[in-house]
């Protein structure tokens, strides 16, 4: 474990040292939470809209522009870089566990996550959305998107290790914005038409998003909050388990 | 050179049969047909041949970056297929285009590489100093690797494959697109290494480098080893074998072994 920290904290200063990687994760989200609540904001009035709790419509979409951050992890890209300039080799090359290599970028996405969820959630405290569920929910609120920032990054890194292609690796990540407008992202999934309702429910994004939203418009509801931590964490480990396997099969 | 241990000892390096077969979906490529090898302790080892020969395949599979398809292969008397986390304790790897972490310093590398090596911090530390002092990157210790020349950062990666006192190094091609001048720097610092007891294993595509370095050569060609020995008995077997009236260069030897002739300056392959 000591090995992952050594190399999380490399990683990490590598993020300090290249913003200009970093600060379009902030950025980009925070343009469509503008955009999404300038667009239907005044479809779903803080009064009449009993799924805004009372809130505005930026706390709804609150959720999705922190799993949006969340899944802006540049972890993948660098690997590719260190596998493209040899720099990986000369890690796989010293006595250390495969699983460290992995880790260490990973802790290091986890980091950068709870830093990127706290500056979008502040930046919605001064816009004035409040986190219903207190102090503690706040804490959840930026560990759960961390926790998804992990899962993300592990899934692109697996990519990355698999074909070892920056362009490859780039497309992979695209997918989270299929993912993303599967998932009750404008309204509540019982307001879905069926398909899109069924396609949420499949949807594992959905449970995370919908923890994220209670902690944000509700009192700590444990049913969602735990199953988006169950969800976040399962899919999590199966990340990591692939990741493992093909840096112990990488040749 | 350092003093060379005699082949009663654990050989540096030991390969026996070294095979490396890659299956692509039309067929089954044989890029290691069959490789045997044996470096003394205290050596400096060259591994030459053509392009696509099998050179860096063979490195590789010594090193533990890729799987063995068969045979075995022995590093300081660590069996790397068996034991890779222990062979890897006992080698320093440098291979082909430094890879470095061009975002880290000089000395934050060194720092990494020795923490990944089980050092304390204040070890990593001390043992990062000594090695910025031997290779003479001390001024330029806390830049972002990304502004070092060439030469610099073949150092530093020489550097940074000496933190924990390996007993063998392997180089793999340490010297391309170097300079002369820079060249001639790193076959010192070499050189240096070497006196303090290391085994070098270098390949190069410069027979000179070879003849001015190295105490034994092997040449590889089709993923087989072709000839092997210093490099004045392979100088002086050809002489003798082709009745030449002058000594010939290692590049006669070379060309002679891989199948290919000078004709009218340039170098072609010719049928064996």
């Amino acid at each position: 474990m000591t090995q992952a920290w050594v190399l999380g904290q490399r990683a990490l200063r590598e993020a300090w040292r290249t913003p200009e990687a970093l600060l379009p994760t902030l950025f980009i989200p925070l343009f469509f939470l503008v955009v999404n609540v300038g667009q239907a904001a005044r479809i779903f009035p803080s009064k009449s809209t009993s799924f805004l709790h009372g809130q505005g419509y930026g706390a709804f979409q609150l959720p999705s522009s922190l799993l949006l951050a969340a899944s802006f992890g540049s972890a993948a890209l660098f690997l590719v870089e260190e596998i493209e300039g040899g720099y990986f080799d000369k890690l796989r090359a010293t006595p250390i566990p495969r699983t460290a290599i992995v880790l260490g970028r990973l802790i290091s996405e986890g980091v950068k996550g709870v830093f990127m969820a706290s500056a979008l959630v502040v930046l919605g405290l001064i816009f004035g959305i409040r986190i219903a569920s207190g102090p503690l929910g706040f804490v959840l609120l930026v560990g759960l998107a961390a926790l998804w920032a992990v899962v993300f990054s592990g899934f692109m890194q697996a990519i990355a290790l698999k074909t070892r292609s920056a362009a490859a690796t780039n497309s992979a990540g695209l997918i989270f914005f299929p993912l993303l407008f599967l998932t009750p992202n404008f309204v509540p999934r019982n307001l879905l038409t069926r398909p899109m309702e069924i396609a949420a429910t499949v949807n594992p994004v959905t449970y995370v998003m919908e923890a994220l939203r209670s902690l944000i418009l509700e009192d700590l509801v444990w049913s969602k909050i735990l199953y988006g931590f169950g969800v976040a964490t399962a899919l999590g480990v199966v990340m990591l388990a692939l990741n493992v396997r093909l840096i112990r099969h990488y040749d | 050179m350092a003093k060379v241990q005699s082949s009663g000892a654990t050989a540096a390096v030991q390969a026996e049969g070294l095979v490396k077969h890659y299956a692509t979906k039309k067929e089954v490529i044989e890029a290691v047909r069959g490789v045997d090898l044996r470096v003394e302790t205290g050596e400096v080892f060259g591994f030459l041949g053509p392009n696509g020969a099998g050179k860096s395949t063979t490195v590789r599979m010594l090193t533990t970056l890729l799987s063995i398809t068969s045979g075995s292969a022995f590093v300081a008397g660590v069996d790397v297929a068996r034991d890779p986390d222990e062979a890897r304790r006992r080698m320093g790897v440098a291979l082909q285009e430094a890879g470095l972490d061009a975002r880290q310093t000089g000395r934050e590398l060194l720092v990494l590489q020795g923490r990944l090596f089980d050092m304390s911090p204040s070890d990593a530390s001390a043992r990062a100093d000594e090695l910025l002092a031997l290779v003479e990157l001390e001024e330029a210790a806390d830049r972002r690797i990304k502004g070092y020349s060439g030469g610099m950062k073949r150092r530093l990666d020489l550097a940074s494959a000496l933190v924990h006192e390996p007993d063998v190094l392997f180089l793999d091609e340490p010297t391309t697109g170097l300079d002369p001048a820079s060249r001639l720097t790193v076959w010192d610092e070499l050189r240096r290494i070497n006196t303090r007891g290391t085994t070098i294993f270098l390949t190069t595509q410069y027979l000179e480098e070879a003849d001015q370095l190295c105490d034994r050569i092997a040449i590889i060609d089709g993923g087989l080893i072709v000839r092997e020995g210093t490099p004045a008995q392979l100088k002086a077997e050809l002489r003798e074998r082709r009745g030449l009236a002058t000594d010939p260069t290692l590049d006669d030897v070379f060309l002679d072994a891989t199948g290919r002739t000078r004709v009218a300056g340039d170098v072609q392959e010719v049928s064996r």
